[in-house]
């Protein structure tokens, strides 16, 4: 096998010689990703932009499928010394390709090496250290960021004589019975693990697992079973049961659609479904911070950012390896990222970029296109920058399937939230070993 | 049953020469390796590699959702097998009988089977939209409060149906096959014989039938535990949530999406012993009453 | 069985809001030749050199590659374990049958590996031939042999007819229906390819229909609505050739074939 791969290096290696020799020494490198549709067509423009804003570097875009596919193939590529130089991994997959030592290059890394200025305190905060390691060194380089808001129907809120709550008590005794009275569902949301979860942890500032929500390395243990987040399911629960709250699945789009149609009247969705729901609804919409629960603060903080982030592969070229550091200068300057921004509803990662698109006028058309980056911008505590934890993929599908056994009827909060402890440690465990610590 | 052969020290290895080296290529190459990783535990980027013995195997089974879905692994696999295979017996049987505008028919029924998978989720999931789906509301008029996705008992109703939509054709296709292929003088002398045609099926037909159905009733066993994965992602939106999987979609889940490749291969070389025992037993039980000519 | 068909043609008249909303169309739309259009001629990608014709021709390359393949090899090795006797013909159909147990999902990183190690990754050679290792066309092949009658292979010898002669006079021809039929069946399969071709081909000039459909499809946290029209298009044009090879191989399926050569 080694000797196998040892020829076929040799001969990758003389074969990029001998097409390194014209004097238009061009670099090129590749770039996976799992932007379909039109977000896949705003990325080849990207891509585009950057060839053509110089004639050192090349980059071109592969589309590779889903997150899942686009990690997997990526994997399967390393293996085989195949791998592009950068690839785009989402949020509950990023655990896997960090813990792997020696899979990537950290994004601050490569970009000082090639002497390009890398400032931490450029981005935003809410933004900064999701991809980051323990020491605060920016490993992926934030790609398409969002965070969970309260997008609502005006028309209906109107109706019911309400304006949108700040609080989850506000919701219970005034909002939702209400919008009820007035023929409207008052509530659904579109992911139960990342909204319900995660961001009610980061938006109340309580720690979601030890080892520093898991940063440090070592196995960390999920602080799920906890009286905060069971509160809250018990409260979900019955609020399903009163008809102030509907719940139509895991499928992200089946609990966005009631409210597009108008049978919602408030959707807890991402920053990043501005544009669909722009396009869908016939009524006006605005936006507003993910609601909090009084009794447990006073002072509600920053949420968390869910979507994927880019990472420069190992095993590359210092050419290509400049590359892509070059790449990712001409990704985070104010006017890409802003475009970015624009056509995707995505949030710019940079307070540069921020300052660009309010100086536009952007937000002045677009209030609801704000309510992201404004929520990420909020005062953070000790547990709101991330976390960090191995076989997310799989933690996630226990939540989803022990609340959907709450929602059924099936098991109590207490039971649920049991079986997610015990499961969702087993797992972190698992994944601590398969990462040899 | 016994063939007459042919003897020849050279051209039976000379006609598998093509078929084996593929196969061991392809298929016994990789999967010795997907074996061997059921017993480590390793990161998917191959850094880290700890051999760890049957934990993996231990660890899958005693997961609180692995019984169940081994439960409804049998109950999917036995429905979708059972009635693909009648619809499309059925079917096949009417088409043979029918001479004029036979082949519109086939035709038009091959269409279904041409739907790229994808599309054919598509349809299936917006068939049974909760919200604007003509099946969900068809049955809600019965005052069937259909719910795709939340209701276990829909989700695997809307699971069983397209998988055995996406394979009446491929059944179909087969039966057909099979049927004209039975000489005509057969068919003639059994209409003489006995007059009732559905008893005429049941004695000349359908033996005559046995080796095609031997063969997709292995098909479909395999098909509705192996293939039907993309019809289940598509239909759960790959969130599978409360809602039942099959073994092998677990197997997706696990290893594909979550890098979990001990895991995933020691889930999968149990699926593989299960079914290679299943098979055997199905060969031996079976095959022995399958006349061939 | 159909009516899901006429569904999906209807709903590809229309514009992509509409069936986000209203869901499958059951009429026809404004938007037909747009969708067409936009499906098979505009060039998409990253290079724009892969458009609705060029997917449409890899799906070819793959459907035709993968079934003549599988065929060809399969008859062979049917023929090897149903007509001869030798030592290993029993292991050696096991070999080929424990095949149908584990799906290409599970195997998918260490076939890859060997792909790459034999530099074919991004050749029509490795997207078709690791998909043929599998073993439902012996299966069948041997199923229909078994039932062919012990008179024709004694007539053959009796007239001097060696192996070759006779799979190539006898058990061919025969076989007709059963090529048809497995052709049919192959040719989807291999046409309909989703997860190798995606994990394996980093060109986008390989790109097939069904990734180009899953591309059109894919839409993360409702940002946008998908081309639906457009994906339905895609995916009526791809139904095309498959129900053009059924057309084709009609006539082998015509009553009367087997008897002639009884």
């Amino acid at each position: 096998m080694s000797i196998r791969n040892y020829i076929v290096g040799a001969m990758a290696t003389a074969m990029s010689v001998t097409t390194a020799l014209p004097a238009l020494a061009q670099t090129e490198i590749t770039w996976w990703h799992a932007m379909g549709g039109q977000l896949g067509e705003t990325v080849n423009e990207i891509a585009e932009k950057f060839n053509a804003s110089q004639s050192d570097y090349k980059i071109t875009p592969v589309f590779k499928g889903t997150y899942e596919e686009t990690m997997t193939a990526g994997i399967a590529a390393f293996r085989g010394g195949e791998q592009p130089n950068v690839i785009q991994v989402f949020d509950a997959g990023a655990a896997t390709l960090i813990g792997a030592k020696g899979a990537v290059i950290p994004a601050q890394t490569l970009m000082k090496d090639n002497g390009v200025p890398f400032d931490i305190n450029d981005y935003i905060s809410g933004v900064r250290y999701f991809y980051a390691d323990t020491d605060g060194t920016m490993i992926g380089m934030p790609f398409n960021s969002s965070t969970p808001i309260m997008y609502y129907n005006e028309d209906a809120l109107k109706k019911a004589g309400v304006t949108p709550p700040k609080t989850w008590e506000e919701f219970q005794s005034v909002t939702a019975p209400k919008l009820k009275a007035a023929g409207y569902v008052p509530l659904s949301q579109s992911h139960l693990p990342w909204i319900f979860t995660e961001n009610f942890y980061s938006r109340h500032n309580l720690e979601f697992a030890t080892m520093d929500n898991g940063y440090e390395s070592g196995t960390p243990v999920m602080l799920l079973n906890q009286d905060p987040i069971k509160g809250h399911f018990a409260a979900v629960k019955e609020w399903l049961d009163n008809d102030l709250f509907a719940w139509y699945g895991t499928g992200w789009t089946d609990n966005q659609k009631p409210f597009n149609e108008g049978q919602v009247a408030m959707w807890l969705g991402s920053s990043g479904s501005f544009g669909g729901v722009k396009s869908a609804a016939k009524f006006p919409f605005n936006a507003t911070y993910l609601p909090y629960w009084e009794s447990l603060t006073k002072d509600p903080t920053q949420t968390f950012i869910g979507g994927a982030a880019l990472f420069a592969m190992a095993g590359h070229s210092e050419d290509e390896n400049k590359a892509v550091a070059e790449f990712f200068r001409f990704l985070t300057s104010p006017e890409v990222q802003y475009f970015w921004h624009k056509e995707t509803g995505y949030v710019p990662i940079t307070t540069a970029a921020y300052d660009l698109a309010k100086k536009d006028g952007y937000y002045k058309e677009t209030p609801q296109a704000e309510v992201g980056i404004k929520q990420l911008s909020l005062p953070g505590g000790d547990w709101t920058k991330g976390y960090r934890l191995g076989f997310y993929v799989q933690i996630r599908d226990v939540m989803n399937r022990e609340y959907g056994k709450i929602f059924a009827g099936e098991k109590t909060v207490d039971e649920a939230f049991e079986t997610i402890e015990i499961e969702s440690n087993k797992l972190l465990e698992r994944f601590a070993r398969s990462m040899g610590n | 049953m016994n063939k007459s052969q042919f003897r020849s020290p050279l051209y039976p290895y000379l006609l598998l020469l093509p078929q084996l080296s593929i196969v061991v290529i392809f298929f016994y190459w990789p999967a010795a390796e997907a074996i061997r990783s059921s017993f480590y535990l390793e990161d998917p980027f191959g850094f880290s590699s700890t051999f760890v013995g049957f934990d993996n195997f231990e660890d899958m089974v005693s997961r609180s959702d692995y019984v169940a879905s081994a439960r409804f692994t049998i109950i999917f696999s036995v429905l979708v097998t059972f009635f693909s295979l009648a619809a499309a017996l059925l079917l096949a049987v009417t088409a043979d009988r029918v001479i004029k505008g036979a082949s519109t028919y086939k035709t038009l029924l091959m269409w279904v089977y041409a739907i790229a998978p994808p599309v054919a989720g598509l349809i299936g999931i917006m068939l049974f939209d909760n919200l604007v789906g003509p099946i969900a509301e068809f049955f809600r008029s019965f005052g069937w409060d259909f719910k795709l996705g939340v209701n276990r008992f829909d989700t695997a109703f809307a699971m069983i149906t397209v998988s055995i939509w996406k394979q009446i054709p491929v059944n179909f296709i087969f039966f057909l096959s099979g049927l004209q292929g039975i000489p005509k003088s057969v068919q003639e002398a059994a209409a003489i014989d006995c007059a009732s045609s559905t008893r005429r099926f049941w004695t000349i037909t359908f033996p005559l039938l046995a080796p095609t159905g031997f063969f997709l009733l292995i098909i479909n066993i395999t098909y509705s535990l192996f293939d039907t994965f993309g019809v289940i992602d598509v239909v759960l939106k790959g969130e599978p949530g409360n809602n039942p999987v099959t073994l092998v979609y677990k197997v997706f889940l696990d290893g594909f999406r979550g890098g979990d490749l001990g895991g995933s291969s020691a889930q999968s070389v149990i699926l593989m012993v299960l079914v290679l025992i299943l098979t055997v037993f199905q060969f031996r039980l079976i095959e022995r009453r399958v006349h061939y000519n | 069985m159909l009516v899901p068909v006429l569904m999906a043609f209807l709903t590809s008249s229309h514009d992509s809001a509409t069936v986000h909303s209203g869901g499958l169309q059951m009429t026809l739309g404004d938007d037909l030749a747009k969708n067409y259009y936009n499906a098979m001629l505009v060039p998409g990608g990253f290079t724009k050199s892969v458009d609705g014709m060029r997917m449409l021709m890899n799906s070819f390359i793959l459907g035709i590659g993968f079934a003549v393949g599988k065929i060809i090899i399969s008859m062979l090795a049917a023929y090897a374990i149903v007509y001869f006797r030798f030592r290993f013909a029993t292991f050696a159909f096991w070999l080929i049958f424990t095949t149908l147990l584990l799906p290409l999902e599970v195997r998918i990183l260490p076939s890859y590996e060997i792909v790459q190690g034999l530099g074919l990754l991004n050749t029509y050679t490795g997207l078709i031939v690791p998909l043929i290792a599998s073993a439902t066309g012996t299966f069948f092949f041997r199923q229909f042999y078994k039932s062919v009658p012990n008179e024709l292979i004694e007539a053959a010898r009796i007239d001097g007819a060696g192996p070759v002669k006779f799979f190539i006079d006898i058990l061919v021809p025969l076989s007709k229906t059963m090529i048809a039929a497995i052709f049919i069946i192959m040719f989807v399969f291999g046409w309909n390819q989703y997860l190798w071709p995606t994990i394996m081909t980093t060109d986008e000039r390989f790109f097939t229909m069904v990734r180009g459909i899953s591309q059109i499809m894919q839409v993360f946290i409702g940002s946008q609505i998908p081309e639906y029209g457009e994906a339905m298009a895609l995916a009526i044009i791809a139904m095309l050739p498959p129900v053009a090879i059924v057309v084709f191989f009609q006539r082998w399926f015509v009553k009367g074939l087997v008897e002639s050569d009884k």
